[in-house]
């Protein structure tokens, strides 16, 4: 089953191994020059407490020079889709074309055949997957030093979760083509399915995983280090962390003129700003949950399309 | 009688939904035989088989492969088993010698100097993709890769159905070879009745999912007659034999029977029967105007 299951996957594991060589193309040059800007331009020492004004300058010169190619990363959120669904195509394809009656009625059970070819599809996957995150969090460290990992376009490319999105990928385009036998129609299904289940988790559950931390502090001081937190929510308020309305403290001061009356605003005991965020150690939290969440749906999907195939086909 | 049928069916049937593709079906396919499983399409000839090799489950009665069942005991029955579906699918983009290789890695009784031979015999290259044979290459790959299991019980799905003549005198000549060697018994399924003499021993007719007849040819074809007497007279032959078709014209009624016994009446003529007219007959295809059938008869395999 091993050399069966390699040559019917041969031509999308190398379709997939050449999309990494050529990210790996794009991305260890410029990795490189990176890292050693980073270095040069003593960055390190602009990653702490007070960043001083040399600092602020020599990020702003490291973001116009690499910021072109950082913005590149939003794309790569599409990949473990790509690899996922690419991987899928072989066992589509044998159901499609009819082929695994062939393998069916050699010397083995359907059981193993399916648990050799699927296992084969979830360890490509995986596997791709993981040096798509290696690749990505290797060449991103400058950035990840100066700005943390919570904004999304990184949390979504580093740590564990592309490995989830990868299987999601996978199982949602298996299940689609064990049901409905034609090839080109589970992988649309399953590319639109990955689209959007990736939004709806991006854009909303992914908020709802953990209690995000709530913090009021008065503006100028240092407060907590949103910088590199995933802030939800950032506004004005007073010193109980209500939100500021200015318009109480409005007042005419001749037609067409308004004021703000700055006694008031004293006495509301504004200068305050208060933020909702998860602070950048609940990126592991995050990301387990997330990760354990996309392979559970997976796992599900592809036992479905296993027992599918098991019991319904001939 | 006491040796053990290559493929035993009790009661066997499946239900797609609501419809019955095969039922009551109830057969032995003695080892040894070359057997042909004739009928329309959508007869249940491919049901029949499938649930032979394990493919689908039955939806009531048995069905046994050397006394095991296909499904709960695959490890044992499968390697016994050669089987080659309708059409025939190969997967095209493997070469020649890669699906050779696939058959070699799926299957522990595999001989791989036999398959190799075959395929050089054929003089096909081991090189070449599977998706550019011709049809009756890829049936030969197909029936290479089926017999170098060494298969005890081989089932072909109308394997020469899409195959031009020549292509299906080549593949018929193949499966007399491998049964002139011994040892292996065939069941075989077509709608061409012509092919079938040649090459089979044993007949089992289905139609409209229902067994018909089954038993050896020499039996079915010594036991028919067909009957040409005066008009009226029907009812005290089918009193003594099976009437299989009757037809008339204005002074003449002809019968086919099976006859059970000798047929006495000197009002009689009596003729002998080829195989594909006792076939057309069973199928419920009347030469002349169409009259129902009276009875369906069942001669039990010697």
């Amino acid at each position: 089953m091993t050399w069966v299951g390699w040559r019917q996957q041969r031509t999308e594991a190398v379709i997939t191994a050449l999309v990494l060589v050529l990210l790996a193309v794009l991305l260890v040059p410029t990795g490189i020059q990176m890292a050693h800007a980073y270095h040069h331009d003593g960055l390190a020492a602009c990653v702490g407490a007070d960043p001083s004004y040399d600092c602020g300058s020599a990020i702003d010169a490291f973001h116009s020079r690499f910021g072109t190619v950082a913005g590149l990363i939003n794309w790569f959120t599409l990949l473990p889709g790509l690899f996922g669904i690419l991987l899928a195509a072989p066992f589509l394809i044998d159901l499609e074309n009819g082929t695994y009656r062939l393998a069916w009625t050699q010397s083995i059970r359907r059981s193993r055949w399916l648990a050799g070819k699927l296992s084969f599809a979830v360890v490509g996957t995986l596997l791709a997957c993981g040096v798509l995150i290696v690749l990505v969090t290797w060449w991103r460290t400058p950035f990840v030093h100066l700005e943390g990992r919570m904004d999304n376009s990184t949390y979504d490319a580093e740590g564990t979760v592309a490995l989830g999105y990868g299987l999601f990928a996978l199982a949602v385009a298996l299940a689609v083509g064990a049901v409905w036998r034609r090839t080109a129609v589970a992988l649309v299904v399953s590319f639109v399915g990955y689209f959007v289940a990736r939004l709806f988790v991006d854009g909303w559950l992914r908020r709802t995983f953990l209690t995000p931390k709530s913090a009021t502090f008065l503006r100028g001081a240092r407060g907590p280090d949103l910088n590199r937190a995933w802030v939800l929510n950032q506004y004005p308020s007073d010193k109980a962390g209500h939100r500021m309305i200015f318009g109480d403290c409005v007042r005419s001061a001749g037609p067409h003129r308004a004021a703000i009356n700055p006694t008031c605003l004293a006495q509301h005991g504004a200068g305050y700003q208060h933020a909702t965020y998860f602070p950048a150690h609940d990126f592991w939290a995050l990301q387990g949950i997330e990760t354990a969440l996309y392979t559970g749906v997976a796992l599900l999907l592809i036992a479905f399309a296993a027992w599918w195939t098991h019991s319904r086909s001939a | 009688m006491t040796e053990q049928p290559a493929l035993r069916t009790d009661g066997l049937g499946k239900r797609f939904g609501s419809r019955w593709a095969l039922k009551g079906c109830t057969l032995d396919v003695p080892a040894g035989s070359v057997t042909a499983l004739v009928g329309p399409n959508g007869a249940g000839k491919t049901t029949l088989l499938q649930l032979a090799v394990g493919l689908r489950a039955p939806s009531e009665g048995r069905v046994e492969v050397f006394g095991g069942s296909p499904r709960a005991d695959a490890n044992e029955v499968l390697p016994r088993l050669g089987f080659v579906a309708q059409e025939h699918p190969l997967p095209h983009g493997f070469t020649v010698g890669e699906t050779l290789k696939l058959g070699q890695k799926l299957n522990p009784r595999w001989d791989d100097e036999a398959a190799h031979g075959r395929i050089e015999r054929l003089g096909l290259p081991l090189g070449q993709r599977v998706g550019k044979l011709s049809g009756g290459q890829q049936a030969q790959v197909a029936l290479t890769l089926a017999l170098a299991k060494r298969p005890e019980l081989l089932l072909l799905d109308e394997p020469v159905a899409s195959l031009d003549p020549l292509a299906r005198r080549e593949f018929l000549n193949t499966v007399l070879e491998v049964v002139t060697d011994g040892g292996i018994t065939v069941l075989l399924s077509s709608h061409i009745v012509a092919d079938l003499e040649r090459v089979c021993d044993h007949l089992v007719i289905l139609s409209q999912a229902r067994t018909q007849l089954v038993g050896s040819i020499d039996e079915i074809l010594a036991s028919h007659r067909l009957l040409t007497g005066p008009r009226g007279e029907a009812e005290t032959v089918a009193r003594m034999h099976t009437v299989i078709r009757e037809t008339h014209t204005d002074r003449q009624t002809t019968l086919l029977v099976r006859a059970d016994g000798h047929v006495y009446d000197a009002r009689w003529e009596m003729h002998e029967v080829d195989l594909e007219e006792i076939v057309l007959a069973y199928l419920g295809y009347g030469s002349g105007a169409g009259s129902p059938r009276t009875a369906v008869g069942e001669v039990v395999a010697g």
